[in-house]
């Protein structure tokens, strides 16, 4: 049995308050770097562990915090991104309710390695009760002294605010989060520059996924070496799965990276709900190519998954059996999309668009047979031409539907209707 | 300047550093197609027309975003990037209403440009069907969304440019819209009908409604000219057919704006419905009779001739030429010994000596005092300058008795009494500028001499060329009361002659009908703003050309012209040919 470490005290009562984090070893890490370690050294453990961004990149932490440039004249920001708005994912919603001071730890730590004495949490506005556990969490941190000026005698300071945003899929990236934290209209900036050179009010920036920070107390506590002993050699550390669809148990399980898709499915999850078949599974958000039964003892890392042609993203399983419309999985993934692309480039926008339209035709028997070609066309074009990477989550789960279940979309074409609802 | 060399399809280009791979390809004279770009406005790669292959990167590059780099490889017109831009274009062409055929911009759209340019000859998707608003609610030009796409050059053009901040973009993806202030008819927004959306739309979603279905590009001519309605000195594009005037465009190779026009100078000279005079005219047994030009100007002649130098009265507008203001002072002032001489506007006080600034200094500036001016509603470019700086963290400071258009932008609005309180500022500050018009006092005035070094002064003149008319001396002090005899250069401008005696002789030069030419003894027929030639001297003292674009309206003559025909016949050398007298009007303006 895996030791949980992210997870380990959300079966605690008041699991979110800052007495049972405290009681728990809570904030120890913290005090250990401002006494002992100098932000490098920090770095340099951050990066040895090789801890790898948790929102959907995959990009290793410490080297981003290593671009952050080191003059102390320089103002610096980080940002924690709690916009979680990948369908299927909702890791750091749970992470942010049950546990929020672990969260605030690793912000601190970060925040002590780059150099910066501000840090805004960005969280999407639905997250109701988030927002709030984040407020009370960050209010009880500062009376306890571990935020506001001369943190624990140390004379780091950092200030940690909340800011909501308005509902858009499209702030959850991070020049876009950074656009609506400035108060502007939530769209990406173009790249480069990245964020750790001109981020936020022009400033380097890090920004930062919540279980990516979430990580940084236990890696500080525990040694990066037996960080990096956990999972596979280019993914580290433990990983929250977030198993939804057709399975008996849904929910959050916490993993060392590199366990079987199979493990994940029949041992945690329960296996399949009303032991109906097994069709299809989303590896890692709705932005992720498919995979098929056949792959199930895929291992669920990094680089395994994009061996197979898809991705780890955030880690959300989505798991779809035998009475699934494929066609009609798409249109909704499509519809998804189409409402969250934030209409600046054209491909996105109007591919979109064009998509949904098609798939809408499709799964409700008006479809043609050159339609399918057509959204294959679209998908396949659109694919690295936008101006983010949104473009391409849009395309690629259209794409992999197209290539695995493209009998699906004949049979709409042919019967007019759907070959699973028969 | 640091050149960087790469090659663009084969060929060995080198630019600048830090510049785009558009901006290399241009140098270039490499064609790389674009829609959302604009030479004026800041890249946002949106529109993905330009995208080309650059070796080594992973996926096609926006050319108007990329930077280029040394040794950086890039093909414009391969096979992948022209399959990329026929996508982009099939679905844009899909995405709202483009059939042509019925476009205001069929023939000069730079999406249908390119539609040819990558034979887009059927529709690839099927076409939008859904209806979009078009707003007219505008005077001058009207916007319909079903010919946007989305490309935000206006929304850019209207912050960047103009720092007027109306339009912006609301809803998201495909539903999103232009929009106008929190989405208002255009109409009843904070917009100032300055047309610089208009002017930088590709497409026909933004429609000039006086000059809508008048004619392609192609069909009509553009003349490079200076607008002469207020004293910035914009330069201009008039664009004409057959003899008409369509529209006037902003130039954007002009030094002063770059482009940028106001209302007063794009729309409101194409709207003047005033009666024009089109012949002189002479007063016989109480009415005014039309005559030909040698009638009238010996009725003229004569009056000079019989009438007293020190009984004479001279007034002039400032919107005349540079040309016609030498004319007439050194007819009058210098010729005739007439001393009652002035000008139809005030004149903003000397300050320094030299007036050392100029309106570009307004941009690099931190503090910007805008003393007794209201640009906002006088000079409106300047006021776009203004907002600019201010958009890049520049405070004003306005001091002024008056209401200012401009008050809601400063940090600071003070009385006239108080204008020490904002020197205090501009000392403190880095680049301060001092913005000032005609309502300076002159106790103010004095004060402002403190900064005198430190600041860059600038002045706001009122009316037109009313630099070059004070730097003639046409300015001296006038007193219509005190005339028998009055010569009015009247031009375009509206006076209703208050104060002139009621037996005076009054000669007027004018182009429209008013109460004045109504009660005048001659009137001579006089030429408007876009069918003379000659030069205007802008605020900060810079001659610029002003072009004929069209003839004269029946017999009117340019206004230089008229005085010279009066000048000829009293026997009088003081320049004949345009050439002439240009030359001899920018020594006296600028004694070197
Ligand atoms: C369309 C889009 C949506 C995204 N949404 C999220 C999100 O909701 N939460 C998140 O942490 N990262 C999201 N990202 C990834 C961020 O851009 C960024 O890579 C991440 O926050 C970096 O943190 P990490 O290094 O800790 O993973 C999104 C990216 C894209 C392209
Ligand atoms: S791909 Fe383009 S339209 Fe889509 S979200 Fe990104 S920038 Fe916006
Ligand atoms: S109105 Fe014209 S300039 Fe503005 S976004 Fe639409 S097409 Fe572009
Ligand atoms: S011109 Fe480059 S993306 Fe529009």
């Amino acid at each position: 049995m895996f030791e949980k470490v992210l997870t380990r005290n959300f079966s605690l009562p008041r699991s979110e308050s800052i007495d049972t984090y405290l009681a728990n070893g809570g904030y120890q890490a913290l005090q250990k770097v401002l006494r002992e370690y100098t932000p490098e050294q920090v770095i340099e453990m951050v990066t040895a562990s090789g801890l790898r961004g948790r929102g959907g990149a995959g990009f290793p932490a410490g080297r981003k915090w290593a671009f952050i440039p080191k003059d102390p004249q320089i103002e610096k920001y980080v940002c924690v991104n709690t916009d979680e708005g990948e369908p299927g994912t909702f890791k750091d919603r749970e992470l942010v309710e049950k546990d929020p001071h672990q969260v605030i730890e690793g912000v601190i730590i970060a925040s002590y390695a780059v150099g910066a004495h501000r840090a805004f949490v960005y969280i999407r506005g639905e997250f109701f009760l988030g927002v709030k556990r984040w407020i009370k969490a960050i209010d009880d941190a500062y009376a306890k002294g571990f935020l506001g000026k001369n943190i624990l005698g140390s004379g780091f300071s950092l200030d940690l605010s909340v800011h909501r945003g308005a509902g858009a899929y499209i702030c959850g990236e991070e020049t876009a989060l950074i656009e609506s934290l400035e108060g502007k209209r939530g769209q990406p900036r173009k790249k480069p520059p990245y964020p750790a050179s001109v981020g936020l009010w022009g400033k380097p920036t890090l920004v930062h996924n919540v279980e990516t920070l979430a990580n940084v107390p236990h890696i500080i506590n525990r040694g990066a070496e037996w960080y990096a002993s956990i999972g596979t050699p280019k993914s580290t550390g433990p990983k929250i799965f977030c198993v939804s669809g057709h399975v008996k148990n849904r929910g959050i399980f916490e993993l060392p990276l590199g366990v079987p898709l199979r493990e994940i499915l029949y041992e945690y999850a329960g296996g399949m709900a009303f032991d109906k078949k097994l069709k299809a599974v989303i590896p890692g958000g709705a932005s992720t190519p498919m995979l098929t039964p056949d792959q199930l003892d895929i291992p669920m890392a990094f680089e395994t998954l994009e061996a197979a042609g898809t991705m780890l993203g955030t880690g959300a399983i989505i798991v779809m059996n035998e009475d699934t419309c494929m066609v009609d999985v798409a249109r909704r993934l499509m519809r998804f999309f189409a409402h969250e692309s934030c209409g600046h480039c054209t491909p996105c926008r109007t591919g979109t668009t064009r998509m949904l339209a098609l798939l809408e035709d499709l799964e409700h028997g008006r479809g043609k047979a050159e339609d399918i070609e057509r959204l294959e066309e679209i998908a396949s074009k659109m694919r690295g031409l936008t101006f983010c990477p949104m473009g391409d989550a849009a395309a690629n789960p259209i794409l992999s539907s197209l290539k695995l279940f493209r009998d699906e979309y004949e049979y709409h074409v042919k019967y007019k209707r759907c070959a699973v609802a028969a | 300047m640091a050149m960087v060399n790469l090659t663009i399809n084969g060929q060995k280009v080198s630019a600048p550093a830090g510049s785009t791979v558009l901006q290399a390809a241009r140098l270039a004279n490499i064609d790389i197609p674009t829609l959302c770009d604009h030479p004026a406005l800041a890249p946002i790669g949106a529109c993905r027309m330009c995208l080309v292959e650059v070796k080594g990167q992973r996926t096609l590059q926006p050319a108007c975003t990329f930077p280029i780099a040394e040794g950086m490889e890039v093909q414009t017109e391969s096979q992948p990037v022209t399959d990329a831009r026929k996508f982009v274009l099939d679905l844009l062409f899909a995405e709202r209403n483009h059939y042509c055929m019925y476009c205001e911009m069929s023939g000069d759209c730079e999406l249908q440009a390119l539609g040819y340019r990558y034979g887009i000859d059927h529709w690839v998707y099927p076409t939008y069907t859904k209806r979009f608003p078009v707003d007219a609610s505008r005077k001058y030009f009207l916007m319909d969304h079903n010919r946007c796409i989305l490309c935000r050059r206006c929304v850019r053009a209207c912050s960047e440019l103009v720092a007027n901040h109306t339009l912006g973009v609301r809803q998201r993806g495909a539903a999103s819209m232009i929009q106008a202030d929190m989405d208002v008819p255009f109409g009843q927004s904070t917009c100032v009908s300055c047309g610089t959306c208009l002017q930088v739309c590709p497409t026909g979603a933004l429609v000039d409604k006086r000059s809508a279905f008048m004619g392609r590009d192609i069909q009509t001519q553009h003349i490079q000219s200076t607008c002469a309605q207020c004293s910035i000195g914009c330069g201009m594009e008039i664009v004409t057919r057959d003899g008409n005037v369509l529209r006037i465009e902003g130039d954007w190779n002009a030094p002063v704006n770059a482009g940028l026009l106001c209302q007063k100078g794009r729309f409101d000279p194409l709207y003047d419905a005033r009666p024009r005079i089109t012949k002189p005219l002479v007063r016989k047994n109480g009415v005014l009779k039309e005559v030909d030009w040698d009638t009238a100007v010996q009725i003229v002649v004569q009056a000079l001739k019989d009438t007293n130098a020190k009984d004479w009265g001279v007034l002039t507008t400032t919107y005349a030429t540079n040309e016609a203001l030498y004319l007439l002072d050194k007819l009058f002032r210098q010729e005739l010994g007439v001393t009652n001489v002035g000008l139809l506007n005030d004149v903003a006080p000397k300050m320094v000596e030299k007036a050392n600034g100029s309106l570009a200094d307004v941009n690099n500036s931190d503090i910007i005092l805008l003393v007794g001016a209201n640009p906002a509603s006088e000079q409106p470019v300047a006021s776009f300058f203004i907002k600019r700086a201010l958009n890049k963290g520049a405070r004003l400071i306005v001091v002024d008795d008056q209401e200012n258009g401009l008050a809601a932008f400063a940090s600071m609005n003070l009385g006239m009494a108080e204008v020490e309180k904002a020197i205090e500022f501009a000392q403190r500050a880095t680049n301060p500028v001092v913005l000032y018009g005609a309502g300076v006092t002159s106790e103010a005035a004095r004060a402002l001499q403190k900064l005198s070094g430190k600041a860059a002064f600038v002045a706001l003149e009122p009316g037109v060329n009313t630099r070059a008319a004070a730097a003639l001396g046409l300015n001296s002090g006038f007193d219509p009361s005190a005339s028998k005899a009055l010569y009015v250069l009247l031009g375009e401008q509206n006076w209703n002659g208050e104060l002139v005696k009621k037996d005076a002789f009054v000669i007027v030069q004018a182009s429209y009908q008013s109460p004045l030419t109504e009660r005048a003894d001659v009137v001579l027929p006089m030429a408007i703003w876009a069918e003379r030639t000659g030069t205007v001297t802008n605020t900060e003292g810079r001659i610029q050309k002003v072009n004929k674009a069209v003839e004269p309206k029946g017999e009117a003559k340019p206004d230089w012209e008229i005085l010279s025909l009066l000048a000829s016949k009293m026997g009088k050398k003081i320049g004949t040919s345009l050439d002439e007298v240009s030359a001899h009007a920018a020594q006296a303006i600028h004694p070197s």
